[in-house]
C-alpha cells in the first residue's frame, strides 16, 4: 500500500479499520476465534506499522500474546508484508497463519502462546542490538491479562535496571481474558503507577486515539524503558455487537458477520 | 583412566568458559545469583561486557537467553540444577527448546550431591530436558571431560543441558581422554555384568567393577555421559550376551539413564535382566554428600550388590569400601 507509512491521522484510521475487517474475514473461516484482540488493538497496530514508527524488518517486534497474531497478520497483509492471500486459509489445517502463533508464524521476531514470556525475549534482542551497537528499537507488544504473570514484572525489572532506552512495551489494556474482565479476576490497576515504580517512562494513552498512541512512540528518554499503556474496548467500540458476547473468543454468525461488516465498511475516518 | 583417590581441580568449567569466549566473541554468560557458585566469577571478572546478572529471576533469564539467541549470539545459562530446569520448565518449553535456539543450560549441584534438601537437590533434571524435543542432556563430573564438553556444547548448534558436579572436580581421566557428544565409551571391558554409569556415578561404577573383578564376576563399564541422544550402538554392543545390566545414576530412576537405557534394551529386543541404581522415585533430605549416597544407594556396595544378587550364585556378597574423599572435599551449598 503505497500511502504507508503516513503520520496521516485519517490514513491510519482507515488502516485500523481495514485491520479489523481483514481479522473478521479470517475469524468468519471458522465462525469464532480471536477477534476481539484485533477488535481492541487494531488502532495500536495501526499506529505501530502505519506510521513508520516501526521500522519493518529493521526494528523487532515480539507478539507476547500469541492470541493477538491475527491482528499482526491482518496488517501485515494490509501492508504487503505478507502474501494477503494466506489470510483466506487462516485457521485451516495446514495453514501458514495458525491461529495461535507458532515458530512457523511469518514477519514477527518472536511471540508466545504460552503468556507472560514475551518481554523477555524482547530484552535479549534489546541486550543484543547494545552489543551490536546497532539503533534497532525492539517493540514488545503485552495485553494487560498477561500482567498477572510473575515473569513480566521480573522482566520489567531488569529493563529498568539496566536502562534499556532502546526498548518500548506497548500493552492492549482490554479488561479481558478467558474468565470474564481482568477487573473481575484481579485487580492490576493502578497500571501506570506500576510500571513508573519498576523504573519505566509511561505514556498512558486511548487506544483507540491512532494520534495519541502513535504520539507516545514517538516520545524517547535515554535512560529508560518506555511503555505505552493504551486502553481499549475488546470490543472496539463497535455498535453490532449485543452486550453479552464473549471478547476473548467470540462466536460469529452470518447474520452478525454482516451488521459488523457493514458498521466497519461504512466507518468514516 | 586414574584410580582414586583422584586429583582435584577446581573450576574447569569456568575456566573453559572464560577460553571459549575469548576466541568466540558471540558467547555471552548469564547467571542467576549464583555466579562463584557455577564457577563464572571467573567470566564475570575477565570478560564483564559479556557477563549479565539477571539475578534470582530464572524465568526471564531463559527468555533473555532466548532472545540473544535469536540474535544470533551461543548463550550460557548458569545455575543450580533444580533451578535452571524445573522452575523454568515452560519457558525452557517454549523460548529455547521449540525454538532449537543457541543456549546451553549449565545447572550445577545434580541429585543429592547437595545438602539443602529436596529444594537444592535435582533430582528429575536429566529427566526433565530429556523429555524436551531438541534437547542435548550431558553429565558430566571429570575435570577434563567437563573442560573438552565447554567446546563441544559450543560447536553443536542447539540447545543443550549440562549437568556439573559442584566444587572440587576429579580428575577421572588421562591427558589424551576425548570426550564427544556422540560417544559412549567401554572403559573397561567385562563378559558378565554391563554396567553403564554417568556423571558422579562414574566412579563408583568403575571401582565396583574391580571389586566384582576381584570377586571372580567379569563387568564391563560403560561411561555414557551424554544421556540425549544416547549412544544406544555402544550400550547394545555391550549388554548383548551380558548377564545383567545395571545403570547407575545420581538422579531418580525415573526418567533418566536408567530409561534412557532400558528403553534401548527394549526396543532392540536385547532380553537382559536390568538393575537401576539411583533414587526410588523419593525425595532425599538434608546431609552431606556421603551420608545421602549411602542412605540412598549410590554406593560402590550398592552396586556390587544389584550384581551379586544375580550373578554371586549364592556365594557371600563381597565386603567392599566406598571411595574415601578427603573431608570438606564437596563444597557445601
Amino acid at each position: 500500500m503505497g500511502k504507508y507509512p503516513t503520520e496521516n491521522i485519517g490514513d491510519l484510521r482507515r488502516l485500523a479499520a481495514r485491520i479489523r475487517l481483514n481479522a473478521l474475514q479470517m475469524v468468519a473461516i471458522q465462525g469464532f476465534g480471536y477477534l476481539g484482540q484485533a477488535l481492541s488493538a487494531g488502532d495500536i497496530y495501526a499506529a505501530l506499522f502505519g506510521s513508520g514508527a516501526l521500522r519493518p524488518r529493521h526494528d523487532r517486534f515480539i507478539v507476547s500474546p500469541g492470541h493477538y497474531i491475527v491482528v499482526l497478520y491482518a496488517v501485515a497483509a494490509e501492508l504487503g508484508l505478507i502474501d494477503p492471500a494466506e489470510l483466506s486459509s487462516y485457521g485451516l489445517d495446514g495453514a501458514l497463519l495458525e491461529a495461535i502463533s507458532t515458530e512457523r508464524t511469518p514477519f514477527v521476531d518472536l511471540s508466545c502462546g504460552s503468556l507472560g514470556q514475551g518481554l523477555s525475549g524482547a530484552i535479549g534482542f534489546a541486550l543484543a542490538s547494545r552489543f551490536a551497537r546497532d539503533d534497532r528499537r525492539v517493540f514488545a507488544f503485552l495485553s494487560d491479562g498477561e500482567m498477572e504473570e510473575g515473569q513480566v514484572w521480573e522482566a520489567a525489572m531488569f529493563a529498568a535496571h539496566h536502562k534499556l532506552s532502546n526498548l518500548v512495551a506497548v500493552i492492549d489494556v482490554n479488561n479481558s481474558q478467558v474468565d470474564g474482565t481482568v477487573t473481575s479476576v484481579t485487580t492490576i490497576e493502578p497500571i501506570a503507577a506500576k510500571w513508573q515504580a519498576f523504573g519505566w517512562r509511561t505514556e498512558e494513552v486511548d487506544g483507540h486515539d491512532v494520534g495519541a498512541v502513535l504520539r507516545a512512540l514517538k516520545t524517547r528518554q535515554a535512560d529508560k524503558p518506555l511503555v505505552v499503556i493504551a486502553h481499549t474496548d475488546i470490543l472496539g467500540r463497535l455498535k453490532s455487537f449485543p452486550p453479552t458476547v464473549d471478547g476473548h473468543f467470540i462466536k460469529l454468525d452470518a447474520s452478525l458477520q454482516e451488521v459488523v461488516i457493514r458498521e466497519l465498511e461504512n466507518f468514516d475516518a | 583412566m586414574r584410580n582414586p583417590p583422584y586429583e582435584i581441580v577446581l573450576k574447569p568449567y569456568g575456566k573453559a568458559l572464560v577460553d571459549l569466549a575469548l576466541r568466540r566473541e558471540d558467547v555471552i554468560c548469564l547467571g542467576a545469583d549464583l555466579t562463584r557458585q557455577t564457577e563464572t566469577d571467573l567470566f564475570r571478572d575477565q570478560i564483564p561486557d559479556r557477563f549479565i546478572n539477571v539475578g534470582m529471576a530464572e524465568a526471564n533469564m531463559i527468555g533473555i537467553a532466548g532472545g540473544l539467541a535469536r540474535a544470533g549470539h551461543t548463550v550460557f545459562v548458569n545455575s543450580f540444577g533444580v533451578f535452571c530446569t524445573r522452575r523454568c520448565y515452560d519457558q525452557i518449553a517454549m523460548s529455547i527448546a521449540y525454538p532449537n535456539l543457541n543456549v546451553k543450560i549449565v545447572g550445577f549441584m545434580p541429585g543429592v550431591s547437595s545438602p539443602g534438601g529436596p529444594s537444592h537437590q535435582a533430582i528429575d533434571d536429566i529427566a526433565l530436558m530429556r523429555a524436551l524435543p531438541n534437547f542435548t542432556v550431558v553429565d558430566l563430573t571429570d575435570a577434563r571431560e567437563i573442560a573438552q564438553a565447554v567446546d563441544a556444547v559450543a560447536d553443536h548448534p542447539g540447545p543443550v543441558y549440562l549437568r556439573l558436579k559442584r566444587g572440587e572436580i576429579p580428575v577421572i581421566f588421562d591427558d589424551d581422554h576425548h570426550f564427544s557428544l556422540h560417544e559412549a565409551k567401554v572403559l573397561v571391558a567385562g563378559t558378565e555384568v554391563c554396567i553403564v554409569a554417568s556423571g558422579m556415578m562414574l566412579p563408583a561404577a568403575l571401582v565396583a567393577a574391580q571389586e566384582l573383578k576381584h570377586h571372580g564376576v567379569s563387568a564391563a563399564v560403560v561411561s555414557a555421559p551424554v544421556i540425549k541422544p544416547l549412544d544406544r550402538r555402544t550400550i547394545l554392543d555391550a549388554a548383548k550376551g551380558a548377564r545383567l545390566v545395571i545403570t547407575a545414576e545420581n538422579h531418580s530412576i525415573v526418567g533418566g539413564l536408567g530409561s534412557a537405557v532400558a528403553e534401548a534394551l527394549a526396543e532392540a529386543g536385547v532380553g537382559v535382566p536390568m538393575r537401576r541404581i539411583g533414587l526410588r522415585d523419593v525425595f532425599a533430605e538434608s546431609g552431606s554428600r556421603e551420608f545421602l549416597f549411602d542412605k540412598y544407594g549410590l554406593g560402590v556396595r550398592d552396586i556390587v550388590r544389584a550384581a551379586w544378587k544375580e550373578v554371586g550364585e549364592g556365594r557371600p556378597e563381597p565386603q567392599v569400601k566406598e571411595i574415601q574423599t578427603a573431608p570438606g572435599a564437596y563444597a557445601p551449598v
